[in-house]
């Protein structure tokens, strides 16, 4: 009789301090919980820095083994681009200057104004869950939760985490941002949200709250960008292309698919817009 | 508790080459889940809590690195480590097969049950299943292939770290 209770028992001694376990997590203040994430993530950081500066380091040496013919091309190249872009930095700063002026004569209120912060992407996570990315800059660069991040096509997403050396960037194809938008050339705002994320394809997002009057399709896109709105991300940085669109259930509105840009999961390089004057 | 540390350590091994692969294959949107592996062999093979602890250890890594609940991972892989570890004095766990079979089925719950905690973020939820399914099929391959020699590794850890995995009856 005590042998078969001392079984039935060591049967559930497994359950037992699975539920004891299970409790005390439950009940451990959320000071505790913080703290271990971060611990833990701290401890898988370094790992995944060297791997990307490894990366690099490789990166390197096979640029090194371009001829000299390749690199005086490529100089010639970068030496005209540099040129155009003097060009556009001259008319830019005059545009600056002008939108200044009309400011002041207007007495509005001065926009956001953002420290870029470039940073190298150290790893990508992208599932069918979440897609994020973590960028080799943190809390010792100044970086904050909720900076938007940029490339060279537009909008790359936000970040989410900081921690030492590395920072948590939530992507535009992640199912679980939501970002005001405009279509190019409307001033009328539309909600995007990151969507499917398909095998050897593209990523893609959808918009809902489509005014009735906006057509687009495959064969004529529409540039989704930014509104301003929400106070994260500064307005026109662009999303993506929408592909598709057609009336809500509702009928008062449309829904549509939104094309993200191939080069968003192959990025190596991004640049955080830090606010200069953050609150 | 050596063989909890050393289990631990080649569970950040094991976190770390995940994570790496799942970073050089962003670029075709394919994504590869162990969960299995990290529970498994601690369940099969190691006295309760050690195993428990080394599991534990092993969520909470997987954990600081998701969009989730903190304690989401290690909450799945404890409750799957004390179901394998009930039921493991039936299977033949010695056997590379069965212990490959234990990761794949594991691996299959812990892949169905953060999916269903997910899809509720995403737009048209049906429409991700596809990309689920492919998800699915890539890590189940991945754990079919890596799972022979991540146990001869935890084997080998456990034996340097002279402490050795619980008596086979």
């Amino acid at each position: 009789m005590r042998i078969g209770q001392s079984q039935r028992f060591d049967q559930a001694r497994p359950f037992v301090a699975l539920g004891l376990a299970l409790v005390v997590w439950f009940v451990a203040p959320m000071a505790v919980k913080t703290f271990a994430r971060a611990s833990f993530f701290e401890m898988t950081a370094p790992i995944a820095v060297s791997a990307s500066y490894a990366a690099d380091l490789q990166r390197f040496w096979a640029l090194r083994l371009h001829s000299k013919q390749e690199l005086i091309e490529a100089g010639r190249d970068m030496a005209r681009l540099d040129a155009s872009y003097s060009v556009a930095v001259q008319q830019n700063g005059e545009l600056q200057a002008e939108v200044e002026r009309l400011r002041m004569l207007l007495r509005m209120p001065a926009s956001d104004r953002f420290r870029f912060e470039h940073a190298r992407v150290a790893q990508r996570d992208f599932s069918g869950w979440w897609q994020r990315m973590v960028i080799r800059k943190g809390a010792d660069y100044g970086i904050p939760v909720g900076a938007p991040v940029v490339y060279s096509g537009g909008l790359v997403g936000r970040v989410t985490e900081v921690h030492a050396t590395t920072s948590v960037v939530e992507l535009i194809s992640d199912p679980g941002l939501r970002i005001a938008a405009v279509v190019d050339g409307d001033t009328r705002p539309i909600s995007y949200q990151g969507a499917q994320n398909r095998a050897f394809g593209t990523a893609r997002g959808v918009v809902e709250f489509v005014p009735l009057d906006v057509y687009a399709s495959k064969g004529v896109p529409r540039r989704l960008a930014t509104s301003g709105l929400g106070g994260i991300y500064p307005a026109g940085l662009t999303i993506g292309q929408i592909t598709h669109v057609e009336p809500s259930a509702d009928g008062l509105f449309k829904t549509g698919e939104v094309s993200l840009d191939r080069r968003l999961a192959e990025l190596t390089e991004v640049t955080v817009l830090v606010p200069a004057n953050p609150g | 508790m050596r063989g909890a540390v050393a289990v631990f350590l080649t569970l950040y091994l094991l976190r770390a080459l995940v994570a790496e692969a799942n970073s050089a294959l962003s670029g075709a949107h394919i994504w590869l889940f162990a969960g299995g592996l990290y529970v498994a062999y601690s369940a099969l093979m190691l006295p309760f809590g050690q195993g428990l602890a080394a599991s534990v250890l092993g969520g909470l890594l997987c954990d600081a690195a998701a969009p989730l609940a903190f304690g989401t991972h290690a909450a799945l892989f404890a409750t799957a480590h004390a179901v394998v570890f009930s039921v493991r004095e039936r299977l033949q766990r010695d056997a590379a097969l069965v212990r490959v079979t234990v990761a794949l089925v594991v691996n299959l719950v812990f892949f169905l049950a953060l999916s269903a905690a997910r899809l509720r973020l995403v737009p048209a939820g049906a429409a991700a299943w596809p990309r689920m399914l492919s998800d699915l099929l890539w890590s189940q391959a991945a754990v079919a292939l890596a799972a022979p020699w991540f146990f001869a590794l935890q084997g080998r850890t456990l034996e340097l770290a002279r402490a050795r995995p619980a008596r086979i009856d």
